[in-house]
């Protein structure tokens, strides 16, 4: 994968830009670092602390002299995070030592983006039912900032119904790709 | 809620915060067993790499959630 430490400088100088791009490129594995977890706690809770915390430390991260020093803190810190929480709420069967933990390696088995796996993702967006579509749309539109609750009264859906919508529009949009000989399993380092 | 939508509903991005800021756990989630749990994060592998797609700069809803926290304006 690429280095993303290209974006380190300028997001410890506090650029919001930057730190974007590095989101984009590093959210991936770092999700998929908190695979062991999923039992355990919401991991999408810890991805969203641990992303936080790395924009308010980023300027006291120093290179280590290897690729992606950036995403590597991020990992250990939202693995930490992840300990923590199931410390906290007291689940039996995690026992993972903070001070001894190794240090997760990067698989960078995701494959970036290619221009033309976006245009089929897009053609298979465009070609959705209306009602899939149209919910799918309203999530991306609400930025994760928004309940499905009020996501679903937009369209005039209940949340059941949109939260089936939801699940319709990503089933068929996978089956989309698999029909025209797609498979998502390299872009979604399927592990 | 069925639990199918139950996963459905905790696979997506969007979280409560605290007055102080702490991004709490979807208040579904401690209701699904583990094999619900397993299943909502493979679907928001999926769906978050689906909307990272769908986005010109590459972001998915999650990544978007962020930026916003931050300061970002979408």
């Amino acid at each position: 994968m690429n280095d993303l430490d290209v974006e380190l400088g300028a997001i410890a100088a506090g650029d919001p830009e930057a730190f974007g791009r590095w989101v984009a490129g590093a959210e991936h594995e770092l999700r998929w670092s908190l695979a062991s977890f999923a039992e355990a706690v919401d991991t999408e809770a810890v991805v969203q602390e641990a992303l936080l915390r790395i924009w308010q430390v980023a300027d006291r991260v120093e290179p280590d002299g290897r690729p992606n020093s950036l995403l590597r803190f991020s990992i250990r810190t939202a693995r930490n995070l992840a300990i923590d929480h199931v410390r906290r709420s007291r689940r039996a069967g995690v026992t993972v030592d903070i001070d001894s933990a190794p240090e997760p390696e990067l698989t960078g088995s995701a494959e970036a983006l290619d221009p033309l796996l976006r245009e089929a993702i897009e053609d298979c967006r465009d070609g959705l039912p209306r009602k899939p579509k149209s919910a799918l749309a309203e999530r991306l539109e609400g930025h994760g900032a928004r309940h499905d609750r009020d996501l679903a009264g937009r369209l005039g859906m209940t949340l059941n119904t949109f939260l089936k919508n939801i699940g319709r529009a990503r089933t068929l949009l996978t089956e989309c790709l698999r029909k025209r000989g797609i498979d998502l399993g390299a872009y979604l380092g399927a592990r | 809620m069925k639990p199918n939508q139950q996963i459905e509903s905790v696979a997506a991005a969007h979280r409560e915060r605290t007055a102080r800021g702490e991004i709490l756990a979807h208040p579904v989630w401690s209701d699904l067993d583990g094999k619900g749990r397993r299943e909502a994060f493979e679907r928001a592998i999926v769906s978050r790499r689906i909307e990272a797609a769908l986005h010109p700069d590459g972001l998915s809803t999650t990544a978007l959630a962020v930026l916003r926290r931050i300061g970002r304006g979408q």
